[in-house]
Order: C-alpha cells, then structure tokens, then sequence
C-alpha cells in the first residue's frame, strides 16, 4: 500500500556513547502504517526510538513527526505522540484511574473526555476491577496494560512502543496486540521494536531491519525475502540471513 | 558432595556482602581508589582525634572516686551512643526480613536458611560493633593517652554495647512481627527505629529546656535535679561507667551481661526468622484505597499536576513520608524552647532562626532529591509536551510549598512575637531549602524512591554542599536575627557555595 504523507521521517540520525548506536539512520513511516523495527541487541533499535520520543538528543540528523520538526519543537511533536517502554513507567502508589488523570492533564485533554477515555481503556484492558488499586501490587503485565492506557489515553498520532510485549502471558499479549491493531484501523501510527519476530510478521504492514545503527532491509515480508535472497521462509529465517550477511560484509 | 550451606560458606558469603556494602558507601559506586581511601581514612581519624580531644580531653582524669555526678555524665554519653546503636541495629534487622534480594535464593536451596539468619544477625552485631568502635576509638585513645592504660577497658564496654544493641533490635523485631504481623511491621520498626535513635537526646534536651532552661545535655546531667535523683556510687545502675573507668569486676559483668543479650534472643528466635521473611513475602499493599481526589478528572494545569503528583506520592510512602520528616523530630527542642520563652527573650528566637534554617535546608535536600532523582517515571515526564524547564520548576515549587507548609506553624509562633524575626526566619528557609533544591537537580541521577537513604552515598559532593550552604545560611540566620548587618558575610559564604558547586556539576 502505498502511503503519501508521512507520520515519522528520521534522516542522517546518529548517536554516539562509548561506539556509535545510530549510524547515519534514515527512516520513513507512513500514516496509519503498523512498523516493526527489528535487529539484534545492541544494534540501536531503542536509541532510535528514544530520540525519535524526545528522551534523548541526538549527535546530528532530523527527527519529524507528522511535519513538526521534533528536535527544534519537542513539546508539538510531544503531543500527538506516546511512548510505551519494555519497563512500565508508572507510579506504584497510584490506582490506574489516578494514573490515567495524571496522564491526561499532562497532555492537556479536557477533563470529561478523558474520563470517558479512561474509562473504556480500563473496560477494554480488563482493568477496571482493579482501577482503584494502587499500582504496586500489580504483576508486570497489568503494569504493562496500565503503561499502554496510558499511551492511549490522550488519543496519540504517533504510537512508539519498545518491546511492549516482553514479560506479558498469552491472554495480556493479545490484549495489548488487538489494541495497538484497532489504534492502526483508526488511523493512529505505530512504530514497535520487538524480539518476537512471530508478532511482527504478523501485525507489521512493513518491517525495518537495523543492525549496527544502520537500517540493511526494509519493506514488506515479501520485499524482505527478496532482498535476503529466500522464498517461502520464515521471518526469523529472513532476519537471520539479513543480519549475518551484514555482518560477513562488516 | 559436600554439606550444603556450611557454617564457613555462609560466613564468607555475608563477609563479601559486607565488605562490598562498606565499599559502596565509601566510594559511592565510583571507583575504588585505594590510595584516596587511606587519605580519606587518616584525615578522617586525625579530625575525629582533634574533636575526641576537645570533648573528652578535660575528663581524662576521671577515676572510680568520680562518684554520682561523674556516672551520670558517663551513662548519660553511653546511653546516647547505644540508643543511636540500637537504631542502627534495629534498621538493619528489619531489613533482613523485608529485603527480598537473595532470601529466594537461599529458601529454593537445601541449605538450612535458620544458620543463614543467624549468621545475618551475628553480621549486624559485628556491623554495630564496628560503628560502635569508631564512634568510641578516638574518644578512648584520646583518654588513654592523657589519663593511662586502663581507659582501653572502654573499648570491651563500646563492643559490648553493639552486641547488646544486636539483641535488642532482634528481640524487638520479633516483637513487632508478633504483634503487628509483617504488613505493618516494617513501617513500625523504621519509626521505632528513628524514634529510638533521637528519643533519647531530644528527650535530654526537652527536659533540660523545661528544667533548668537550656539546650545543653551537659548542663542538665550535672544539674541538682537530676543528680538528687540518682542513686549512689556503688549502686548497680553504674556498673557500665565503672566498667569503662578500669575496674575489672565491672567490665567482666557488663561483657556476659551483654553477650546474653545477644545470644539468647538468637537462640531462642533463629527459628521463627525464616517464617517472618516467608510471611513478608506474601504481604500485599492491595485493596481499594480513596483515591487522592473526588474529582480524577478536573482541568488543572500541569504544573499543578505535577506538583499534587509530588506531594501525593510522598503522602502514601509512610516509609519515604517517615524518613523525610524524621529529621523533624531535632525540631521538637526547638519548638519546646519557643513556648518556653514566648514573650520572654529575644534570645531564644536567635537560637531558633539557625535550628529552623538548617533544618529547612536539610528537609529540602530531601524532599528535592524524590522529586527530581526519585521521579518513578522519568520517561513518561521526559516524553510528555511539557519543556523539562517547566517540569523542573513545577517540581521546585513543590519542595518549596512542602517545606513552608510544614515550618509555618513556627513561623506564625515567631510572627505573634516579632515580625522582623518572622520575615527573617521565612526568607532563610526559603533561601535554605531553594540552595539545596538546586543542588539536588544539578547532581542528580535517576534512582528508585525506595535507595533513597543511599542518597547521600551517590553523590558526596551534593551532599557536603548542601550541609554547607544549610550552614552558612543558617549562619546569617543566625546574625541577622540578631539585627547585624555582618549576616550579608555568611550569605556571601552560601552563594559561593552554590556558585562553586554550580561549576563543578556534573554535565
């Protein structure tokens, strides 16, 4: 499917610690496109999306997001956008409901639409018997479905996820899967980095393989077979072929 | 195969913990230098030597014959030690229980988790021990050098005052697990725990405002109030003090009386203590609670948010609202010597402005290094469209509010007194609290809430500066509210302060 605007456009992005994590990085994100960001540990997958986010500052390159120059107007680009994190960011001694006003009014929504909103996340994420319970009890799964209501309760454009699915059972993964897809059929944009290559074969309409801060594949199953030089494989297959053959070059 | 857990194993295991805990807070996670620690080590003793010198230098001449008034200052001095002991040792052996850290580990193995615990306990008396003797060493050596010998008895009276500490803590834990079960147990025992270590000098302090009207323990152990009530010399109360003035028969007492202390609570609870950790670990903190407002969702203004967040995490943390406030239990003697003299001195204000200020600075410190460092959310913030410039000053506003709200009840003592003296007080809170607010974002370093007593080890630089422009504010406190234009010099000494902690922050 061929898209024309763009929801994110990363160009010449690097980022440097002790060696390079980003690498001369370009990426394009179409609106409403689901986006799968593979590569092994330590190929630069979270510092993209950590900039990308705002969390972090790049050396050089451009980050934008729905148009908004994100590096020179974070705060624009910050609002319409939503990051989830393999760790849940929440507050122990906060009930859901509670987190989910915080949410809310950080984002600036108006009071009465995001109660409803709360309210329906809660419902949908099978939350809502324990909406009042504070936080530090709960397993990491439902901190993890409190983290993505709170990414969606203040109706993001632009969805960031990073590894969101590590530590959940089953039933809380396709809870969490179903609801990122309905966000997509809506029109909102996610991009996701992940390990479980199964969940981006299956819900990613395009996939970016990065490996040493670099982007070596991209496009669909289909594109990315063809690039690897396989047919009727697997995604794992392809990704492993992707990145060895990267590597052999290196 | 060999025995699994055996005596030795178990032993080193701890003795490595140990010796890395002490690490960790020597070099605050940096790097092990070894050559700075033995600098450190020996300016640190040679201080701790001058200031022995000049505390006890005067009674190195002390003998049995002393008599009452000399037993009631030496008990009174070991009283004050051991309680901070006690303190110490009961913080830890709580933590035994409620840390969960290895204890999975050790209950998954066959090995016999009764021998761990008692190895736990034995390493917190040897822990205590070592505080004990550095507290005292310089003291004693001090003591011996101007006065002979026999002073090093004090040592055996120093290390059987931490094993009696040891005990106690055990048997008192043990007492809140029985009776408060381990949900509550924790939060008691760190209220106990603070209550314990300050109970005793504010309780001196307090008594001696009311009695003889001054703040000084000294005073107050050599004053005919409390000499007429204590019992004569040979009486048994003082065989601790004859034990550290040399006499032999004492000190073998106070030692076997004191390792009973220890050994029999270990004896008869080593086997309770594996089930007070298995039932800390099913304790849960769920159930509906009130929510922290009838109206979740109302527009407010994220400064307004951030700020209710602060103050809301910090209201359901008893642990964190009790280790906090704690340090505003030294404000009691305060308060007592501002009813005392209400309406009566101008001196007593100008004792107050200083306490108040120091306190304020040290109060800010803390609450500032939840806020910033202590965000349990820092990405959601760092993610949200909010520059990180409002967040901050959201965050200082937060501490600020805190700090006032909570000294406003002096400062409305002090205003029905005088309002040169209030308006002088609240600015050098204010002035106090903000410097080390700043400090606290300059150094900071994301950590969980729950390190917060390691705070001080994580950045040593933050933490002499903000004692220092708590100080030197409280210094011009002190001259300003004796209506003295030379309170602009300690102020200059504050900003300097701050301005050189400014340059060396890390970027």
């Amino acid at each position: 499917m061929e898209r024309t605007a763009s929801a994110l456009r990363v160009a010449g992005l690097r980022k440097t610690f002790q060696r390079p994590a980003v690498d001369g990085l370009d990426l394009k994100v179409g609106q409403g496109e689901f986006y799968a960001l593979l590569g092994p540990n330590g190929a630069g997958k979270t510092t993209t999306l950590r900039i990308v986010a705002g969390l972090l500052q790049p050396d050089a390159g451009d980050v934008s997001i729905f148009g908004i120059d994100a590096l020179s107007d974070p705060v624009a680009a910050k609002r319409i956008t939503a990051w989830v994190s393999d760790e849940p960011m929440i507050y122990d001694k906060l009930s859901p409901t509670e987190y989910l006003a915080f949410v809310a009014g950080l984002w600036g929504m108006d009071a009465a639409t995001a109660e409803k909103k709360a309210a329906a996340l809660l419902e949908w994420l099978e939350l809502k018997p324990h909406a009042h319970e504070r936080c530090e009890d709960f397993s990491k799964g439902m901190r993890q479905k409190v983290a993505l209501a709170g990414a969606l309760v203040h109706e993001p454009k632009l969805i960031i996820l990073d590894e969101p699915l590590t530590g959940l059972d089953a039933r809380a993964a396709r809870l969490v899967k179903d609801a990122l897809l309905a966000r997509v059929r809506h029109g909102c944009t996610v991009i996701m980095t992940t390990h479980i290559l199964e969940v981006a074969e299956r819900m990613a309409e395009r996939i970016g393989v990065i490996s040493r801060g670099r982007l070596i594949a991209e496009g669909t199953l289909e594109e990315l077979r063809k690039q690897s030089g396989s047919s009727n494989t697997s995604l794992e297959d392809v990704f492993l072929s992707l990145v060895a053959e990267q590597e052999t070059v290196q | 195969m060999t025995e699994p857990g055996t005596w030795p194993r178990l032993a080193r295991h701890e003795g490595r913990l140990a010796w890395r805990d002490l690490r960790y807070l020597m070099t605050g996670g940096g790097r092990w230098r070894g050559r700075n620690v033995i600098i450190a080590f020996v300016l640190l003793a040679i201080g701790l030597h001058l200031l022995a010198y000049g505390v006890v230098g005067r009674y190195a001449g002390m003998t049995l014959e002393v008599g009452t008034r000399g037993f009631t200052s030496i008990t009174g001095s070991l009283l004050l030690t051991f309680f901070l002991l006690l303190s110490q040792a009961l913080e830890q052996v709580t933590r035994l229980f409620y840390g969960r850290g290895d204890l999975d580990l050790f209950r998954s193995s066959p090995a016999p988790v009764r021998r761990l615990f008692v190895i736990r306990v034995l390493a917190i008396a040897v822990s205590t021990t070592i505080m004990s003797l550095v507290i005292a060493i310089p003291a004693i050596n001090v003591l011996a050098l101007l006065g002979g010998m026999r002073w090093f008895s004090a040592l055996a009276v120093a290390t059987a005052a931490a094993l009696a500490t040891a005990g106690l803590a055990l048997t008192l834990a043990s007492f809140l697990f029985d009776t408060l079960g381990p949900k509550r147990t924790r939060f008691a025992a760190q209220v106990a725990s603070a209550i314990v270590g300050s109970a005793f000098i504010i309780g001196v302090q307090a008594m001696a405002i009311l009695s003889i009207g001054t703040l000084s323990p000294r005073a107050f152990f050599n004053s005919d109030l409390v000499l007429s009530r204590m019992p004569a010399p040979d009486s048994a109360l003082w065989i601790p003090a004859r034990a550290i003035l040399g006499s032999g028969s004492d000190l073998v007492i106070t030692v076997l009386v004191a390792a009973a202390i220890l050994i029999l609570p270990m004896i008869l609870l080593s086997s309770r203590l594996a089930g007070y950790a298995i039932a800390t670990a099913s304790v849960s903190n769920g159930g509906h609670r009130r929510a922290w407002s009838t109206r979740l969702f109302r527009t407010s203004s994220s400064r307004q948010l951030l700020q209710r967040k602060e103050w809301v995490l910090l209201f359901r943390d008893p642990w964190l609202a009790s280790q906090t406030m704690m340090q505003l239990l030294y404000l009691i003697p305060a308060g007592l010597l501002l009813w005392r003299f209400y309406g009566d001195s101008r001196g007593a204000l100008i004792v107050l402005a200083p306490i108040l200020t120091m306190a304020a600075g040290q109060l800010g410190g803390g609450l500032a290094w939840l806020a910033v460092s202590g965000e349990d959310a820092p990405d959601l913030i760092a993610s949200a469209p909010i520059s990180p410039m409002h967040n901050l000053s959201a965050k200082v506003e937060a501490v600020l509010i805190a700090v006032f709200a909570i000294f406003a009840p002096f400062l409305i003592g002090i205003l029905s007194h005088s309002w040169i003296m209030a308006l002088i007080v609240a600015g050098s809170i204010l002035l106090a609290a903000f410097s080390s607010t700043l400090i606290q974002i300059w150094f900071r370093s994301q950590a969980r809430r729950r390190y917060f007593r390691r705070r001080q080890t994580s950045s040593r630089i933050a933490t002499f500066a903000e004692a220092f422009s708590s100080v030197a504010w409280a210094s011009a406190a002190a001259v300003a509210a004796n209506q003295s234009w030379f309170a602009i010099a300690p102020a200059i000494v504050a900003i300097l302060v701050l301005a050189g902690t400014w340059t060396i922050r890390p970027r």
